[in-house]
């Protein structure tokens, strides 16, 4: 089927073609036929030179309309007919007078210069056309290949934007040595086993900024010797290696970039594990041994706080050790997989305990005029980062101010603010406080790991919902942390539950 | 109570074996799958740990056999993060988990939870619960907060009871479903809500609860001797 419809689309045009060559024909025997009848009215009422004249201009009008081959025509008729059937003597071929003569003479130059004149336009229009055709071509070539991004994409883009045209397709062999050499012409066989003769092919090379990127060769379709309308094989070559230029410049950059990037990624990892691990440890090993070395010595008092000491710092690794544990997770893409239906009241609800257990005395102000806020989640780190958020809030916050945990829905989403009534943060800070290991430069934001913004952000996006902040808040104090997750549309209804459950 | 140990970490086996002493449980210990199964035929053994990233075999599939083999409950160590696998395991037959790293108390409480269960399932099912604020008489399905009565819905009151039954224990989603609506894969919406009811009545503050306790992912549990 599809093989076919190219060749019914020619039939259709040629036949078009034909019919329109018929209309013209027809259209200048009809010119003609109208200027014979206007002379031999001019005649009957004895007026041989309008007659004349009429002739003249219906000599001219075929020539303007149809070239210089119809002009001639059309004059050689006239010259016939005036001569045998109008001018005396009627019925006989010849030229006695000079008055005879002039007419003829008049039919036949200004079919020539009509004709040549329309013609010559002709030309002119049609160059005009194809050269308008073939830089829309180029135009919408150079448009298509903005889309590029891969070296290797370049050729296919090409191959579709250059669809239909005397290019049948579009080889790039890239790095020096290709197997093609610009300037060089011929033809090859057909791939894929299609029958069929040999193609033309035009090979060019590709040079971009710096030096020679490869080379193209052009695969042509081309009718025997008819160069009308075949775009400037050059040009399309300079499009193709403007755009390869830009792919590869781009590649290597991105490569450069990440590169660098997990090298500072790197160097911040190592370091916030030097130090982050190193230093709970020291305080761990100091207090175990000196426990060991003074058995006895010290007072209970001194003991507890050896204990306390060992471990409170190891509650801190085991945090530590996790926000590690959840960067790689964040690295690595959470699977939704793992997601589950789960309710953010509840799990709010579970984070406020664990806040409260690791700060007892925290003043907590909870706006919470929602049932249900189902979403779908990982229901472990949903509450692991609500959790961070909170703690943040508290450490961030200063020490004794209530903060407002407030939750709240639209149609769509369920919105949960998180408002301390701290320092705030400053503008330049808010865009760097999402970054890994990224610490403020007070004593208390230096103890954090730098991670734990991050890694809330990161569970965030899996869920597929934000995170903003909004600081100063009020009188130039406070910052507003706004998490928005997508609501489960069907969950939420509350299904009616009290129908089918009484006692009987 | 005889406890078995699976976990190829030596430095854990000594750091736990004095305080569960002091409590008055043996401890022994395990490093491999295979170890643990002929440890377990051999001897009595009332209750395993069973660390789930062991060296010779996944340590969800030996929960079935050690159930099999022994009758004995099976508490799982597993890390953070790991809800999945825990229901699994869960679902396989254990009986709860405790996250890795532990504190002592928390491993105390559940070893107690654990021991109180195995008791009571020795003698036949319990007919009442009673614990500090909370007192259920199964029987009579009469529910006391506190000394005062309060009203339950047969639904409600099934759910309450599968928790009772699991006191301190974790129950799963799953579990509670078949519970209510013996129906694994009715909607968790349903039990959602019903939870959410139950809290209306029990709690002193619905929105953070302090006797039934989500555990996120896994499902709830019922606190036992809530301090106020």
């Amino acid at each position: 089927m599809d093989i076919s419809r190219p060749t019914d689309i020619a039939d259709e045009q040629a036949e078009h073609d034909v019919h329109a060559a018929w209309l013209s024909w027809l259209g200048d025997a009809a010119i003609l036929i109208s200027a014979t009848m206007g002379t031999v009215v001019a005649l009957n009422v004895e007026r041989p030179r309008t007659a004349a004249l009429i002739y003249l201009i219906g000599v001219m009008f075929v020539g303007a309309r149809s070239g210089l081959y119809r002009g001639v025509l059309a004059a050689l008729i006239a010259s016939f007919v005036y001569n045998f059937f109008l001018s005396e003597p009627v019925f006989r071929l010849g030229v006695t007078s000079l008055d005879e003569l002039i007419p003829l003479l008049a039919f036949n130059v200004s079919a020539i210069v009509s004709g040549g004149l329309a013609g010559r336009l002709k030309d002119r229009a049609q160059a005009a056309r194809a050269a308008e055709a073939k830089n829309y071509l180029l135009l919408q070539l150079s448009d298509q290949l903005q889309r590029a991004i891969k070296a290797e994409d370049v050729a296919a883009i090409a191959r579709l934007a250059l669809r239909p045209s005397v290019i049948e397709d579009i080889e790039i062999q890239l790095g020096e040595d290709g197997e093609g050499r610009p300037g060089r012409s011929g033809a090859q066989a057909r791939g894929n086993g299609m029958p069929g003769r040999a193609r033309p092919f035009e090979d060019f090379a590709l040079n971009g900024s710096r030096g020679k990127l490869g080379t193209v060769r052009f695969v042509l379709n081309r009718q025997d010797g008819d160069r009308r309308g075949e775009p400037d094989l050059k040009a399309v070559a300079n499009l193709l290696a403007l755009a390869v230029d830009r792919c590869i410049l781009l590649e290597q950059l991105s490569e450069t970039l990440a590169a660098q990037l997990s090298e500072e990624l790197k160097s911040a990892l190592l370091s916030s594990v030097s130090h982050d691990l190193r230093t709970p440890l020291t305080a761990i090993e100091a207090a175990a041994t000196s426990l060991r070395a003074l058995r006895g010595t010290l007072t209970p008092r001194q003991e507890d706080e050896m204990l306390a000491t060992i471990s409170e710092q190891c509650a801190k690794l085991n945090r530590y050790t996790a926000s590690l544990l959840d960067m790689g997770r964040i690295q690595a893409g959470i699977p939704n997989s793992q997601f589950t239906n789960v309710d953010v009241v509840e799990i709010l609800g579970v984070a406020l305990g664990s806040i409260r257990r690791r700060f007892p005395d925290q003043e907590i102000c909870k706006e919470v005029p929602v049932a249900f806020a189902v979403t779908r989640a990982n229901a472990a780190m949903l509450e692991q980062l609500i959790f961070n958020l909170l703690e943040n809030a508290i450490v961030h916050g200063g020490e004794g101010r209530p903060i407002l945990v407030r939750l709240t829905l639209n149609k769509v989403s369920c919105f949960l603010e998180i408002v301390d009534n701290g320092p705030g943060i400053g503008a330049a800070e808010q865009a760097r406080v999402f970054d890994r290991f990224y610490r403020g430069s007070n004593p208390i934001q230096r103890e954090g790991s730098g991670l734990g913004l991050y890694i809330a952000k990161g569970f965030i996006e899996a869920f597929g919902g934000t995170i903003e902040i909004h600081s100063p808040v009020i009188e130039k104090m406070g910052t507003n942390v706004t998490v928005s997750l997508p609501l489960l549309q069907k969950a939420i209804r509350v299904p009616e539950i009290a129908d089918a459950d009484t006692d009987s | 109570m005889q406890i078995l140990i699976v976990d190829d970490e030596p430095a854990i086996i000594a750091a736990l074996q004095p305080a569960l002493a002091a409590q008055g449980y043996g401890l022994t210990c395990a490093a491999t799958a295979s170890e643990a199964l002929g440890h377990v035929a051999a001897t009595e053994t009332d209750l395993v740990l069973l660390d789930l990233g062991l060296p010779d075999a996944d340590g969800i599939e030996i929960i079935s056999k050690l159930k099999k083999i022994s009758g004995a409950t099976v508490i799982v160590l597993s890390a953070r993060h790991q809800e999945a696998a825990k229901v699994r395991a869960l679902d396989e037959g254990a009986d709860d988990y405790i996250n890795k790293p532990f504190g002592i108390d928390e491993l105390l409480a559940r070893l107690r939870a654990a021991d109180r269960r195995r008791q009571q399932a020795a003698g036949n099912l319990a007919d009442a619960f009673r614990s500090d604020p909370l007192e259920v008489d199964f029987g009579r399905r009469e529910v006391r907060l506190q000394g005062e009565q309060v009203k339950l819905s047969p639904k409600e009151f099934a759910l309450l009871e599968a928790l009772c039954r699991h006191a301190g224990c974790v129950v799963t989603q799953r579990q509670l479903l078949i519970a209510g609506w013996s129906d694994p894969n009715a909607d968790s919406q349903y039990l959602r809500s019903y939870i959410a009811l139950l809290r209306q009545k029990l709690e002193y503050d619905p929105s953070e609860p302090e006797l039934v306790i989500t555990e996120p992912g896994v499902g709830y549990r019922l606190a036992v001797n809530v301090e106020h």
